[in-house]
Parts: C-alpha cells; structure tokens; sequence
C-alpha cells in the first residue's frame, strides 16, 4: 500500500468527514487522519456509541450527526483514529504519532479541519481545581456519561444554555446561571436580524433553550459582570456583580464559556496567513471561498476556519474536496462551479446567522483582557497580567518579544490558553489594533513527544515533492 | 463529586489510579476514570507547585498531564483506559525536576 494519497484530511469533525465523502466519492484516494478514538468531532462524539441509554436527551443537533458518521465509516477511505499529527512538512508530507511511534502520509492534496476550542476566560482563580469549561461538561457527557452535581454555569453563548438544559433533562443539579450576555447585546445584534430570520428552526430552538432553563428554577444572574473565582486552593464559589451590586455563588465547581475559538495551533505553525477577525474577536486563517489558504496545496475547513457551525462545516468540506479535485486535475473548472453552487449559497446564510450570533453573545473585554494584575494570563509558565505588564514596560512590544522575556506561552498547552489574552493585551497597553499585534510563531512538533518516539526518527526520510512522485 | 450516568451493562476493567485498584468503564477516558473515584488532582503547576486538575476534557489545556505506567506528562482526558493500566498524579515542577537533574549530574561524578 502507497503512504502517497490525493487527498489527506487532518480531523474527522464534521468539517473533515464530509470532504471526505466527497473526495472519495469523486473517486481520490483519500486518508483522514482523526486525534480522537472515534470519528465525530468534539459536535458528534461518539454519538454511534452513546454511554447513555437515550442520547435523545443531548438534542437532534447531536443525534443526527450519526448518519455522516455511519457514512464516514462506510465509505471508500483511509481512516486513521488515534493518530495526531504533529508536522505538516513543505511537500505534503505529513508525520503522526500513533501508539506512541511516529508515522508519515504523504499529500498531493491538504485538507485541515482541527476545529474550534472554547474561549479563554483570564478571570481570577480560573487555574484553581474546580473550573472547567462548559464544553468540557459537554466533553466528558457525551464520551462518559459523567455529570456534575450542584456546579455553576457562567459565561455568554448558546453552548452554555444548550448544556445547562442537557443536564436538566438529565435530573443533574445546577446551582446556578450567571449569564454575561450585556444588556446591550440585543440592540447591537438588531442589525443582523436579517440574517438570524434565515434560520428560524434555530431561533425558536434557542428560545426553548432558555425557557426550559427558567422553568426548571434554576436562579440566572442576568448581565453578569466582573467575575471571579473564590478559592484559595480550589474553587469555593463565584463572585460577580450585577446592577451595581456584588453577588457571590457557593458550589466547588464552576464551568465557564464564552464562546468558541479556531484551533489555531496547526494553521499556524504551517506559516498560513492569518488575520484578526474583528466581529469574532479571534484570529481566523485568512480563505477563499473553497477554504483555500495562502499556501497551494493547502485548505482550512470547519471551526479551524472561523467559527460557523457544524452544519456549515458540512458544506465547507465538501466546497474544499471539490476543489482539491479541480486542483489535481480530476474535476473541470465548469463542474467545480456547477457542483459549488448550492453549498456556496449555504455557507452564505449561515455566515448571515453567525453574524446575529457574534452579535448578540460577543464577549465583553473584561473577561478576555485581565484588568487585574494577580490574575494568570499564562496557565502554564503562570504569568501573571502584572508579570506580562511588567516584560511589556521593558520592552516587549509583540507576543513573540514577551514570550522570549517572561516564558509566557512557553508551556505544554504552546500558547492555546493565553495567545490570544497576549495579543489584545498588547493592543490595549499600545493602543493599536490586534492585527497590529500578532501573534506567537509557532512551530512543530504540534504535541508533547517522548524522546523515546523522537528516536526512531532517523528512519524518517524528507518526502519528495508531490509532483516528483507519480501515482 | 462526578457520578457516571453510563448504561448499566458497560464492561469494565481494572487499573491502579494512585496506589488503588478500581474498576472503571471500558472505554473511559482516564480522565473521567480519576474523577469518578475522586482523584482529580491531575498535575501540579510548574512554577508554584500548587494543585492542578481538568480543565477544558479535549486536549487544548494540557492541565490533565498524568503519569502513565510511569511514563509523566499523558494527557489524561486524551486517553483511554486499559486493563492494568497504572495512574498517577505527576508532581513534576520545576523545583522538582532541578532537583533531580542536580542528583543524575551527582551521580555521574
């Protein structure tokens, strides 16, 4: 069996599967390559394999996902679980790590799909046991079947609804809901109404949400602000203020969201132009139509790509596979455009949608730029906002400079959970915009590797170009 | 404390968490095995060496770092439980881990 295929997909979220099937199905030989043990994404974890015994209760958006997933596992593909990728070379080639070895595909053609990973939430205490994410809490039901009892849900944005309610259809307690969704979010979301009416079934969806949540009695905090952490060692509570007056929240765990980011990790390190998305507030690769990145043989799809959704990250993938088989030759111009048209127009409403979205539940500065000096900007190398302030006032202008003079970013996570609390920093204390700022270089490998791996590497060869190599 | 809401007639297996032998779902991430016997104690933060544990359960944190038949720095909520599978919360820091180059450096003289 060749190690050479048309097409390699990084990720089997949504995004991935369906420029899978599509590729295959236009007849190119392709692997996809998938971190988790079961294709899905973080949206459709094991959903053919529920730990539950009625994963109804998790809602129709998650259960009809088994249906691509189904088709994924049937279809006429290289499928790779386990397998996390750790190098994206020049020529396609790509190297993974797979039962602790290291091992190497080689792409005439790359589709990435790494997906979306929550927001971080610089507040006080957030290091301290006891704090998680929302979609952790998503995380560990879908895959375990395991719940939290009598925890806070604080934050802004759909998913900490949706799992709020996920947990009550489940008879799990939750203490309470401290929502920091501003007052003004509906009068700034209005002028996106247009596109929120395009897709009715998920307003109406949303306000169930919501209604549900009122009706089990669980106490909301509305228009939530200033929140942080209770603890010393662990999280004890929360405390918060709303209408001018401070409020705190007893429970010994608390899940925070403030809504979904792109993985930006992968993207970053292969050198693709990036730019700061301002209605988003995250750094997003900067794509074409078709997710084409700035580097040829490259496209970005999914979240990874700039937040839609997992119903857009669907068209997504296949606008990317019907390009890359334009690219290699096997699909005319005239067909890629015929076959482009209805997913094009999809990817159009859904982009009108998010709009609303962003809108209505965009973060407010507070709680993604550190205003207090103790709290930690870097998790890992624990770099406080004050430690950061303190390398800006000697010198460093940009992540990179920081990152040189306090280690901010240096840790295991490579920059995932302060890179982007680093750039708005940065811009705030220059008065410069964010695409100003940039931010840190990253490079491969893009996982922790034990020397032990890394030895056996000197069997690795440097692939030859794609187009040196034939069929 | 996290409770499980898994089907009654999942398999299990048995694994060490921390010097104790448990049975655990087969299938759990490791992460959720610790939390459900109540270690959740992961790793301890490098420069304070104050206690860690889970953050975001997808790998995008590394606050979850575990020792793995003696193997430091598994990220737990990324790993799948197996028959006989030994566990334990890393103490790595970076007090720690100076300490033991000083001694390997010693050793060698």
């Amino acid at each position: 069996m060749s190690d050479i295929f048309d097409i390699v997909i990084i990720g089997a979220g949504p995004a991935g599967m369906s420029a899978a099937l599509e590729a295959a199905q236009q007849g190119a030989s392709v692997a996809v390559l998938d971190r988790k043990a079961t294709p899905g994404g973080q949206i459709y974890r094991d959903v053919t394999q529920s730990p539950l015994l009625d994963p109804s209760v998790l809602g129709s958006e998650y259960t009809e996902g088994a249906e691509l997933v189904e088709a994924f596992m049937e279809a006429d593909i290289d499928r790779h679980q386990n397998a996390d990728v750790w190098h994206i070379g020049e020529t396609g080639e790509v190297l993974y790590s797979q039962d602790n070895q290291t091992r190497r595909l080689v792409a005439r053609e790359l589709i990435i799909s790494p997906g979306a990973m929550e927001r971080p939430f610089p507040i006080e205490g957030w290091h301290l046991p006891g704090v998680m994410t929302a979609g952790s809490a998503q995380v560990m039901l879908k895959s375990d079947g395991m719940v939290k009892d009598g925890a806070i849900f604080a934050g802004t944005g759909p998913l900490l609804y949706l799992i709020v309610a996920q947990y009550l259809r489940l008879g799990v307690t939750v203490n309470a809901v401290v929502d920091t969704t501003p007052a003004g979010g509906v009068v700034r979301a209005m002028q996106y109404i247009g596109g929120a009416l395009r897709k009715p079934a998920y307003l109406i969806k949303g306000l169930m949400l919501l209604n549900e949540i009122h009706r089990a009695g669980v106490p909301i905090f509305r228009h939530a602000s200033n929140l942080s952490v209770l603890g010393e060692s662990k999280s004890v509570g929360l405390q918060f203020e709303q209408d001018g007056r401070t409020h705190s929240v007893n429970a010994d765990h608390i899940f925070l969201h403030q809504g979904v980011i792109p993985n930006l990790n992968m993207t970053r390190a292969l050198g693709i132009e990036h730019h700061w998305a301002e209605q988003q507030l995250c750094w997003t690769p900067t794509l074409d139509d078709w997710g084409q990145s700035s580097i040829p043989h490259i496209a970005v799809v999914g979240d990874a790509a700039g937040i839609q959704g997992a119903e857009a990250a669907r068209h997504a993938g296949r606008l990317a596979a019907l390009k890359a088989m334009n690219k290699l030759g096997k699909l005319s111009e005239a067909s890629l455009q015929q076959q482009s048209s209805d997913h094009l127009r999809a990817m159009k409403s859904f982009k009108a949608f998010r709009s609303f979205l962003d809108a209505y539940y965009a973060p407010t500065p507070e709680h993604r730029i550190p205003a207090a000096s103790n709290t930690l900007a870097c998790r890992c190398e624990e770099q406080t906002m004050g430690q950061l302030r303190a390398g800006f006032e000697q010198g460093a202008k940009d992540p990179n400079a920081l990152k040189a003079l306090t280690r901010c970013g240096m840790g295991p996570c490579q920059g995932r959970q302060c890179g982007h609390t680093v750039s708005e920093l940065l811009a705030v204390w220059q008065n410069k915009p964010v695409s100003d700022i940039g931010y840190y270089r990253l490079r491969s490998p893009q996982r922790l590797l034990s020397v032990d791996e890394l030895s056996q590497f000197q069997n690795i060869k440097p692939a030859k170009k794609p187009a040196e190599v034939s069929a | 404390m996290f409770r499980s809401l898994r089907k009654p007639e999942t398999q299990s297996v048995s694994i060490n968490i921390n010097g104790q032998m448990v049975q655990v779902a087969e299938g759990s991430s490791l992460w959720a095995a610790m939390a459900l016997h109540g270690e959740t104690q992961t790793r301890l933060a490098l420069v304070s060496g104050q206690q860690r544990s889970a953050y975001c359960a997808m790998g995008v944190c590394f606050e979850c770092l575990v020792e793995v038949n003696g193997v430091p720095n598994q990220q737990a909520c990324l790993t799948t439980v197996e028959e006989g599978m030994h566990v334990c919360s890393q103490d790595l820091t970076e007090q720690s881990i100076a300490a033991l180059h000083q001694k390997e450096s010693a050793d060698h003289e």
